[in-house]
């Protein structure tokens, strides 16, 4: 009993140095490539590790960033928790930003924010879930692949918001393509004044507590967990597997929804995405970072957003493009993903407990057949 | 609104060529038991490793052959982390897609300083189109099925090659018993690893050509993200064949034919190009549902006519 307990704790502890390595590997190659390609390395990879903490502003930034990142990382949680890739977050946050700004400026400055904001984000979760209903729905009843489907749904979703941003929301006074000014009712006010964070943080913060609760507190929470786990035995035990991951993909997409109305709100002053933002690919490295549990998210988020933020202070004052971070962050999925990667020093360590049990079980008869 | 209809069938086999590709290479995967979403982002290194490849070698053979190299290199890489760092194959070929878009741009500007095309910087060659002998001067005929490139009629060669291989030869044998039940493949002495490399390198070689003919044939030039969901459109023809070679073709063609469809509209009629650019997607997800309900449909007949006996 003893010797399995100490077995799990070897396991997850072996888990978070598996995550801390696949890390800093990452962030290895991200120097190795700097170094590489740089004129001047020893300033460029000073630049990327600490020009994120070199001023106020940048550290805001960095909360600012990660605020979107977290949400994501935390709809991707709901996905990836019942095992279903379902990718359509990428799309839903594009076209929930697209539609609140719609909204918004079309009610204009005659409600109070506290009305306004929680209106704006049950929108954005609205089309969330709209949108989240068609490849769930799809898998459920058709069986179809979740992933491919959302995929395709993406480019049709994208080319629907830049429609919308076209030929209906157009601001045609100003010589670029984007939405008129969104009014001050719908624009989330500073906290921490220098630092310049945005009060979207406090969303996204109480969006994680939800979540946390709802996956550890909760029945369906237990139920969604093990149908990501072991599917068989969930369908074993009378769950309808079907239904649970259904359930979980609407809720992905109901927060994605709200990540896309968070971010306009709290980062923007007209909506401008002519393409999607790429957000819900950095929701899934997120959750994968997390390892599926939502309490771990923001750990997660804010690594990326800090190495977002070194990758644009390095594209600003040096000569690498930003688009080196998604080389990275792709190596970072790997390692993790990676059920090999250090498995062999999991195993050692486990051995070598086992060993250790063994023998002191046998040292104990020893004693006893002494006796 | 006048419709060239020869224009349009000739475009469609043209659009069909880099899904023919694409489905090929998913098709191989699938038959042995893997579902290859990676093939989107080895086509897009494959287009870029081709008109690299083209201009510091100097010739199209060198580009082609550098496509081809690319396609085969990714696809052994995805393998490796599939097969050799057993990981989850979804999320790995995901995180690949994504290393693939943002990679590319990298690679490209770092070669050309340019993040959007190569049209600019690189020296622009072409796979060479070709006009068959006889079929060209057939009044209608000749122009929709001559003319085209190179990389087309191999495409439409390959059909056929791929089902040789799959059906007629022992590697192909070995490919299909690991993909039907592993532990019973590996229990008469087939290595299942070694067998999963060769079909991601099967599948990388067809991945190399698909982008070879994008960047080489359709244009001459790499543009960022030009795959545009491409390696999905041809993996979702392959999986509604059922992994039939000439099905998968047959579908590809179809999904040619929506995007040459969307093309003509374009030109055609003053539609906003937005829906129009929705077609080839909207089109994949239709018949997703159809196949699929078909697919559940004659399940569910086949369990009744049991329950019958």
């Amino acid at each position: 009993m003893k010797g399995s307990r100490k077995t799990q704790l070897i396991e997850s502890i072996m888990e978070v140095v598996r995550i801390v390595a696949g890390m800093a590997i990452a962030y290895g190659v991200a120097l190795l490539i700097l170094f590489l390609i740089s004129d001047d390395p020893a300033f460029i990879i000073k630049q990327f590790i600490l020009g994120p903490f070199s001023s106020p502003r940048r550290i805001g930034s960095i909360i600012n960033l990660a605020v979107p990142f977290i949400i994501c990382g935390i709809s991707m949680c709901f996905m990836y928790a019942v095992n279903k890739f379902n990718l359509i977050g990428e799309s839903i946050f594009m076209l929930a930003g697209c539609i609140i700004t719609f909204v918004g400026v079309k009610i204009g400055n005659s409600l109070p924010m506290i009305v306004m904001v929680p209106l704006l984000l049950i929108i954005g979760a609205i089309v969330g879930v709209v949108l989240a209903f068609i490849p769930a729905i799809m898998d459920r009843k058709l069986n179809a692949n979740v992933v491919v489907v959302s995929l395709m749904l993406n480019s049709v979703v994208a080319q629907l918001a830049i429609w919308i941003l076209r030929y209906h929301m157009r601001d045609t006074t100003i010589g670029y393509t984007a939405s008129e000014i969104i009014p001050e009712s719908m624009q989330l006010p500073n906290i921490f004044g220098s630092l310049k964070i945005g009060s979207g943080i406090i969303i996204a913060l109480i969006l994680v507590v939800i979540a946390s609760i709802l996956f550890f507190k909760t029945s369906f929470g237990w139920k969604m967990r093990l149908v990501g786990a072991n599917p068989r035995f969930a369908k074993a035990v009378g769950f309808s597997t079907l239904g649970i991951s259904f359930a979980a993909q609407l809720l992905g997409g109901a927060i994605a929804g709200i990540g896309g109305a968070t971010e306009i709100m709290n980062s923007y002053k007209r909506y401008l995405w002519m393409a999607t933002t790429g957000h819900g690919f950095d929701g899934l490295l997120v959750a994968v970072l997390a390892k599926k549990n939502p309490i771990l998210v923001p750990i997660g988020a804010l690594f990326l957003a800090y190495i977002r933020i070194g990758a644009d202070v390095v594209n600003t004052s040096g000569d690498i493009p930003y688009e080196f971070i998604t080389v990275i962050q792709g190596i970072i999925i790997l390692l993790v993903a990676a059920e090999s990667f250090l498995s062999g020093t999991k195993n050692k360590l486990i051995f070598r407990e086992v060993q250790k049990e063994e023998e002191k079980k046998k040292a104990l008869q020893a004693k006893e057949e002494a006796k | 609104m006048t419709i060239d209809i020869a224009a349009f069938l000739f475009d469609t086999i043209k659009m069909a060529t880099p899904l023919i590709f694409a489905a090929l290479a998913a098709l191989i995967n699938r038959h042995a038991g893997m579902f290859n979403m990676g093939i989107e982002g080895m086509i897009l290194c494959a287009a870029l490793g081709a008109v690299t490849f083209a201009h510091y070698g100097g010739s199209m053979i060198t580009g082609l052959l550098g496509g081809i190299a690319v396609g085969i290199l990714t696809g052994l890489f995805i393998g490796f982390s599939h097969l050799t760092g057993k990981t989850d194959l979804y999320l790995t070929t995901i995180a690949f897609n994504l290393m693939a878009t943002g990679g590319t741009v990298f690679v490209m500007y770092l070669m050309t300083g340019d993040k959007s095309t190569t049209g600019a910087a690189f020296r622009s060659y072409l796979v060479p189109n070709i006009d068959i002998p006889l079929i060209k001067d057939i009044p209608f005929l000749g122009k929709v099925l001559s003319g085209h490139s190179l990389l087309t009629y191999l495409a439409f060669v390959s059909i056929f090659l791929v089902w040789f291989l799959l059906y007629k030869t022992r590697i192909g044998l070995r490919i299909r018993s690991v993909g039907e039940n592993p532990m019973a493949a590996e229990s008469v002495g087939i290595s299942v690893t070694k067998v999963g490399y060769i079909a991601f390198l099967l599948c990388g070689l067809f991945s190399g050509l698909a982008g070879t003919f994008l960047s080489m044939s359709w244009v001459s030039f790499f543009m960022k993200g030009m795959t545009s969901g491409r390696g999905y459109i041809g993996l979702s023809a392959q999986n509604m064949a059922n992994g039939s070679p000439l099905g998968s073709a047959l579908v590809s063609l179809l999904f040619g034919a929506t995007t040459s469809l969307a093309t003509t509209m374009k030109s055609q009629t003053k539609f906003p190009t937005e829906f129009l650019d929705m077609i080839p997607y909207l089109a994949t997800i239709l018949a997703i549902i159809l196949t699929n309900i078909y697919k559940i449909n004659k399940k569910r007949r086949i369990e009744k006519g049991k329950a019958a006996e």
